[in-house]
């Protein structure tokens, strides 16, 4: 876990093991299953569209002359005249779901740093669980069943849920210093995926008893949640008066042993432009503004190398069960499982570039290299035979190249621009810069989830990933100026270094 | 007595026709009465109809309370210028055994729905109701999945819950055990914010 190079440079600023304390273990506890809650009621509501289109929907039957009887227990519910036009609906609440997240991500950003973060993470939780409990628990005990009235509840539902990954990314990025982030936010991002595997999970269990419970068990415990992090979360260490990060580990060592060989750079050029946008946020900790927040380096370019990643990314998400059931003609249930190793693929991939971000100290150039070989792997993909133990092969290795720069991205590297030398007179910038690579990506997302079905539809599946390779190379691209910023910092340090030792 | 039984009791003025297929059904069992075009059950059900005498009514449809006699055994509906009887007006009419109609007309649910079919003079009389789903002929009637068929009436049959299912297209199982689950939940809430709150925030200072 240590980072060798980095001991070596700075012995006083000490390893991660040394700094962790059981605080430190409880805030990644915390913050990991308050998000995976929050994941997990998402998760139930894909898994819960057949049950419900069947609550919405009068009974189908072939022969139209004979009518199943009696009237209430089959026909009575015309919410829509069949099972397509319901799933159709469900679809445009996926949509509609997915933008309100994108805009609230904006918004919940800077909400996040004005306020206090765990009241906000708080109240996301429980709100969010209390809207969710109407949508799908409610609404069926009343038997009120409205189309307007389930996409007003899930516009405000995922605006609410959107406080929630902004929060707990500024949470960790306070807890968790820069030089053991990678490898530990590579790991924390698996709480997506833990939160998926237990929203089905409850999800299955309670299945029986109606949709509605399954429902009514995420809301509450997500609910339940929200109680424990406001009784149990720290925000920051300087709350039981341990160090901040900011005065230790990351401004000393690194940054100083890079000032007099980046004098000059682009940075130090950028550093002078910020200090005047904003003169006076040296002494107090003051929140940073949103247009302030996008013209940190490094942020515009994340944000939109973000957009197309996490396109690719979500679109295997919810495109990859289908596909797979579509193309190859496999079990719904079986494609389901398999879909999972897509998931592992990411979380492993996540930890272990960064882990090496770590030791290098530089993200870009992993994830470079990782995208490059996304490219790679999505032509195998694209072309993996008619074998389930293959493609699973295939599948773990995408997810690895293109889950784990994805997970990079919207955690660790949204914590290291937040936290970057020029916010460290105001602190409070963490959340808002989360906010807006995780709300840039979302948008992206979003858009994809149309052009995916839309593409494939028109063109076929085998241009879907054509399409998704444009979409990262296009991250690339977007990252190549960053890349080329820290190889160039990567040389300098290698020829001081050369010329000290 | 039950008031509301006079409403198909009474759609047509006098009593049970004597010689009746309903006065026939109702004078060899104990415990019946008679009262208006109706055969009453005595204890332990008083008031539910088992016989229904319409004969000579001048009836060119079925009385609006005719609903209530699903209970019958026997119904006679005889000498009227009924033209006919949509097949669901003996939805319901389980017990039903034995109707006699204008010849014109085909017995409720067609012929296949009764075990005997026969003709005498103006009249037509249709005995022994079938049980549809029982029969594993053509009509062998498939209900979704968590249900099964159960009569409905001549010639119809409906799908009713099975088991431990129920609600709407029978897709629950079983109730939910609310309180249990509240009780948990509740229970590990409250530990582990107090286990939390106690370790973590008890020192914090107000940020």
């Amino acid at each position: 876990m240590a980072v060798p190079r980095n001991l070596r440079r700075q012995p006083a600023n000490g390893s991660l093991v040394s700094h962790c304390t059981h605080h430190h273990i409880a805030v990644f506890l915390l913050t990991f299953f308050s998000y995976s809650l929050l994941h997990a009621s998402r998760k139930t509501f894909s898994n819960v569209k057949v049950s419900i289109s069947s609550q919405w929907t009068p009974s189908d039957l072939n022969t139209t002359a004979l009518e199943l009887q009696p009237y209430e227990l089959w026909n009575s519910s015309h919410l829509f005249p069949n099972a397509e036009e319901a799933t159709l609906f469900l679809g445009t609440l996926d949509t509609i779901f997915l933008f309100s997240y994108a805009v609230g991500l904006f918004v919940s950003g800077i909400v996040g740093d004005r306020l206090n973060l765990r009241w906000v993470l708080s109240f996301g939780m429980c709100s969010s669980a209390l809207v969710e409990f109407v949508f799908g628990t409610l609404t069926e005990w009343l038997h009120f069943y409205n189309k307007w009235f389930y996409c007003c509840l899930w516009v405000v539902n995922g605006l609410l849920q959107s406080t929630g990954w902004p929060c707990v990314v500024a949470i960790m990025g306070n807890w968790f210093g820069k030089a053991g982030r990678g490898f530990v936010f590579g790991l924390w991002s698996a709480c997506a995926s833990v939160g998926n595997i237990l929203g089905a999970f409850l999800a299955s269990c309670v299945l029986q008893y109606g949709y509605e419970y399954a429902f009514l068990v995420t809301a509450s415990v997500q609910f339940a949640g929200g109680i424990i992090v406001f009784f149990g979360l720290l925000i920051s260490p300087k709350e039981v008066g341990l160090p901040e990060l900011g005065e230790e580990q990351e401004g000393s060592a690194e940054e100083d042993a890079n000032k007099p060989l980046i004098s000059n750079n682009e940075e130090e050029e950028e550093d002078q432009n910020y200090s005047i946008q904003a003169p006076d946020t040296s002494n107090q900790p003051k929140a940073i503004g949103f247009f302030q927040a996008c013209c940190l380096p490094g942020v515009l370019l994340y944000s939109l190398a973000y957009a197309c990643l996490k396109l690719v990314n979500y679109s295997f998400f919810f495109w990859l069960p289908f596909y797979l059931s579509n193309n190859f003609g496999w079990k719904e249930a079986e494609a389901d499982q398999l879909s999972i190793w897509y998931d592992v693929g990411g979380i492993i991939g996540g930890t272990i570039q960064g882990l090496i971000s770590d030791m290098l100290q530089k993200r870009a150039p992993v994830l470079a290299i990782s995208l490059l070989l996304a490219i790679g792997s999505l032509f195998g993909y694209s072309r993996s035979p008619n074998s389930k133990p293959i493609n699973a092969l295939i599948m773990a290795i995408t997810g690895f190249f293109i889950g784990g720069p994805s997970n990079m991205i919207s955690s660790a590297i949204s914590a290291d621009l937040g936290r970057q030398e020029l916010v460290k007179g105001n602190s409070e910038a963490l959340a808002t810069v989360t906010g807006i690579v995780d709300g840039t990506g979302s948008i992206g997302a979003a858009v994809g989830q149309y052009l995916v079905s839309l593409i494939q539809d028109n063109l076929g599946w085998m241009w879907v990933f054509y399409f998704f390779i444009l979409m990262t190379s296009s991250t690339i691209l977007f990252i190549s100026p960053l890349l080329v910023r820290e190889i160039r910092l990567l040389l300098h340090e290698r020829r001081l270094r050369m010329r000290t030792g | 007595m039950v008031t509301n039984i006079a409403d198909v009791c009474s759609c047509c003025p006098g009593p049970v026709r004597s010689g009746s297929s309903v006065a026939r059904y109702c004078a060899v069992r104990p415990g019946l009465a008679l009262q208006g075009r109706c055969c009453l059950r005595g204890e332990p059900e008083p008031g539910v109809i088992v016989g229904l005498d319409l004969g000579n009514c001048s009836l060119t449809s079925l009385c609006a309370g005719f609903p209530d006699a699903s209970t019958a055994v026997v119904i006679d509906l005889t000498e009227n210028p009924l033209e006919n009887i949509p097949s669901t007006s003996f939805q319901g009419f389980t017990r039903l055994q034995s109707i006699s109609l204008p010849r014109a007309l085909q017995c409720p649910g067609g012929s296949m729905a009764w075990d005997l079919n026969t003709t005498l003079g103006d009249s037509r009389t249709c005995q022994g109701q079938r049980n549809l789903c029982n029969s594993s002929g053509e009509l062998a009637w498939l209900c979704p999945e968590n249900s099964q068929c159960s009569p409905d009436g001549p010639g119809l049959v409906q799908c009713l819950c099975s088991g431990n299912y129920h609600g709407y297209k029978c897709l629950r199982e079983g109730t939910f055990p609310l309180l249990l689950f509240y009780g948990i939940l509740g229970a590990v809430t409250t530990t582990l914010s107090l286990l939390a709150w106690g370790s973590q925030r008890r020192k914090a200072k107000a940020s």
